[in-house]
């Protein structure tokens, strides 16, 4: 693995010597006095440790994890001094790990006298544990990843697998991420694995956890064991908790929870918080009956839909003309009394219009969409449900027609009014109708099939103002000489200086843009970890604690990684790992010269007021 | 989806609100009726609807949302059509306080229980309880067991059915979506029973 950059190290500071940044104009060269470099040394053993290494090096402060750790070491410590089995470690950046030992497991079973945290391990059914967990981890690994393998690459099935499995089922423990819904009284709600009734033991030992933390006048938000993360989020009555041993930072983890609360908000309405002050022993399960499947969509979402961490929603590529057709049509049904019209194919938005001054939180639409597209309810039939949509007002419901005007576009009419339905559907009939009329349902399926930007037709020269990205649109591209033998040159493996994919996300416009998959991401899995690499870097270039980056290059034994961020635009792209860094930079420079040549078909634009 | 019942009856009126007026807007020869079907989850509602609107059974179980929307004419042997505007509501217990919005103003009401469970057919005496005390009065009531071709699973007796229905002024039948068996005939019924507009 190639080191020849870091070179560049020491000039790696954030924010240093940064003029306000002029609109995507401004070559990515401007930038790079500020590049921060952080190329891995090698292979895994490092890659453990580089989130840190890289938050670290920024700027010393971390406060707001710092502040809680303090409280979490107190309780590891009651558990350390009880069971004497667990160590504290406190790592550079002041966050806490525990770990077991490695004969830990043993041990863990035979102490029936420990107190504390070690105590409630030992009562819970099975005797399962953290750190038992992590003991058993290591020598079963192999299989978790075949696995894996085989679950990400099948075909996914939606709603809940393995009900049968339960805290004390070897299969259960070995599972990579789960997730958790538990009242404040340790009652179950939801877990990703297993029969929530059956996780009653485990339930309650989370929420010891989180009680006797609380109890210190102060909250845990994230505890380490060994390779696992377990990750808190309190919202009143009720405790999520998510168990991880994906690598993935504590942010993006804490934003899937936020996510999977909002996504029980969406269901419920924040008002189930009542229930509760009524009854704090209320069972919520009954509440949630039937949504399993919701659930389980949005968790598969966190491993291939970006919107779960970039907080943008994303549109279906379409000329400019079809889609300022369909914003018309659902703009007049705006104006009769809609509070939000939106008709989507599948998770990317065609066209989206609210009421006047009502806007649509990224977050509340990929809530939203996940519900309808997971629920085959709503494919059968016209359908008017209570929603709530969290960002909107968590605390009230609205009243979402649905209808599917093909297999992939349905359109989604919200409004306040429970006696609506018969208006919204004289509304859904107005709308499919000029939508048939102006082709725009026919436009949808083809760019479905066309697909949206491909990293190999990235243009050599600058087109010329008036590019497209449909051919059909735009007369076709001339294919230039160069064009051909530079494709040739890279044998046919990503774009040009070896980009393999890249995702935009304009900041104005809440939305983003993701080149296809091609070569060499052919599997899931392999786009996962794509996803997964961007996380990192989403959550590294918005650390709070140590400051906005600019821009980030990262090379490891997959890719190569470039983040350039600027007050208009993010920009993460990935290059083959042997790539030249001054190439790739100029290909990024070009990636953002296309997207704004295209960007009448690749965004909504006028959905909001600084959109042009 | 390409199912045609359901597809937007264009001539349809334009009543605002989930009630078309009292439920029924009747021309002597052309009644149109609001119905809704009640009942616990997993009981089999959407499947009596389906297989009533489109003629299909799916067993594979589809929870549904909320509440479905679907329509159906059937025409009866006097040369009167009935158009039922179906609500298929969700048996989830975080709907039931919605569900007011849904049989509100409904002229029909089928109160489904599945006959292999006691408690759906405990389900199916609250929502009984309910709409005599919230619905219009004079609301056409049918009370049905489906699944109907579980016969070895019964715990629900016929008897206890017609009991029941008949304590309460309702009609009864058992049906099973599985293989059809009465399910038009619960339509069929159901639409005698309707009160007839007198001709102005």
């Amino acid at each position: 693995m190639s080191s020849s950059d870091g070179g560049d190290d020491g000039s790696a500071s954030s924010g240093a010597g940064s003029g306000p940044v002029v609109l995507g104009s401004k070559p990515i060269e401007d930038g790079f006095s500020q590049l921060r470099v952080t190329d891995l040394a090698n292979g895994g053993a490092a890659n453990d440790g580089d989130g840190e290494a890289a938050a670290a090096e920024g700027s010393g402060g971390r406060e707001g994890i710092a502040a809680e750790v303090g409280e979490v070491e107190d309780g590891g410590a009651a558990s350390a001094r009880a069971g004497g089995r667990s160590e504290i470690e406190e790592i550079g950046e002041a966050r806490v790990m525990w770990r077991s030992n490695s004969e830990g497991e043993g041990e863990a079973q035979g102490s029936p006298s420990s107190s504390g945290y070690a105590g409630e391990r030992g009562s819970s059914s099975g005797g399962s544990g953290i750190g038992e967990e992590e003991g058993e981890e290591e020598d079963e690994i192999e299989e978790v990843r075949s696995d894996a393998v085989s679950d990400s690459q099948a075909a996914w099935m939606p709603g809940k697998r393995h009900v049968m499995q339960d805290d004390a089922s070897i299969s259960w423990r070995k599972r990579k991420k789960h997730f958790f819904i538990l009242s404040h009284s340790g009652k179950p709600i939801y877990s990703r694995y297993g029969d929530e009734h059956k996780l009653a033991g485990f339930s309650a030992t989370l929420q010891a956890i989180i009680s006797f933390v609380e109890n210190g006048g102060d909250r845990v938000k994230l505890v380490r064991a060994g390779k696992h993360q377990v990750v808190f989020l309190v919202k009143g009555p009720i405790y999520l908790v998510c168990i991880s041993c994906t690598e993935e930072p504590y942010e993006s983890l804490r934003g899937q929870l936020e996510l999977i609360y909002g996504q029980m908000i969406l269901i419920l309405t924040k008002s189930v918080n009542r229930c509760f002050e009524k009854n704090p022993k209320f069972d919520m399960t009954p509440l949630l009956g039937g949504t399993d499947v919701v659930f389980s969509s949005l968790i598969h979402s966190f491993s291939w839909n970006p919107a779960t961490f970039l907080h943008a929603y994303t549109c279906l590529p379409l000329g400019y003309a079809t889609r300022q057709a369909a914003g018309a049509v659902l703009q007049d049904v705006a104006d009769s009394g809609v509070l939000f019209a939106i008709l989507m194919c599948k998770h990317k938005v065609v066209s989206l219009v609210g009421a006047q001054k009502a806007s649509l939180h990224p977050d509340d639409m990929l809530l939203l969409a996940n519900f309808v597209m997971s629920s085959e309810s709503f494919r059968t039939s016209e359908n008017f449900s209570p929603i709530c949509l969290p960002r909107y007002n968590p605390m009230a419901f609205l009243y979402a027609y649905v209808h599917y005007l093909d297999v992939e576009t349905y359109l989604m009419l919200l409004t306040t009014s429970s006696d609506a339905f018969y208006h919204l559907k004289d509304c859904r009939m107005r709308i499919e109708t000029v939508l048939l009329k102006s082709n725009v349902l026919s436009e949808v399926q083809r760019s479905m099939l066309d697909g949206g930007m491909r990293v190999e037709d990235l243009p050599i020269d600058p087109l010329p103002r008036s590019g497209s990205l449909l051919p059909r649109l735009g007369q076709g591209r001339p294919v230039t000489d160069s064009q051909e033998s530079l494709k040739e040159a890279y044998a046919g493996i990503g774009g040009p200086a070896g980009l393999w994919h890249f995702i935009y996300r304009s900041i104005y416009l809440d939305q983003y843009v993701a080149s296809e998959f091609s070569p060499p991401f052919n599997t899931l899995r392999q786009q996962k970890r794509l996803y997964r690499a961007y996380q990192k870097m989403y959550a590294s270039m918005h650390d709070k604690g140590i400051g906005a980056h600019k821009t980030q290059f990262r090379r490891d034994e997959h890719y190569v990684l470039l983040c350039w961020v600027t007050q208009d635009f993010e920009l993460y792209a990935a290059f083959d790992p042997l790539a030249d860094k001054a190439s790739a930079i100029k290909t990024c420079n070009r990636v953002c010269q296309w997207v704004k040549d295209v960007e009448n078909e690749i965004f909504l634009l006028g959905a909001s007021p600084f959109s042009w | 989806m390409g199912c045609s019942s359901s597809l937007p009856d264009r001539a349809s009126g334009r009543l605002g609100g989930l009630n078309s007026e009292n439920g029924a807007v009747n021309d002597a020869k052309n009644l149109r009726v609001k119905l809704v079907l009640l009942g616990d989850s997993g009981v089999g509602k959407s499947c009596i609807v389906l297989r009533f609107v489109r003629g299909q059974f799916d067993p594979t179980s589809k929870v549904t949302i909320g509440a479905s929307f679907l329509s159906q004419t059937i025409a009866l042997q006097d040369s009167t059509t009935v158009k039922f505007e179906i609500w298929d509501t969700a048996g989830q217990e975080r709907y039931a306080a919605l569900a007011p919005l849904y049989y509100r103003g409904a002229a029909v009401a089928v109160v489904v229980y599945d006959i292999t469970s006691p408690e759906s057919f405990q389900k199916a005496q609250y929502w009984v309880k309910e709409l005599q005390k919230h619905g219009s009065p004079d609301m056409v009531m049918a009370l049905v067991g489906n699944k109907a071709d579980l016969q070895e699973n019964r715990e629900v007796t016929v008897q206890d059915g017609i009991d029941y229905a008949e304590k309460n002024g309702m009609f009864f039948i058992e049906t099973s979506a599985k293989t059809a068996d009465n399910i038009n005939q619960l339509f069929e019924e159901i639409a005698k029973r309707l009160p007839r507009p007198t001709p102005s």
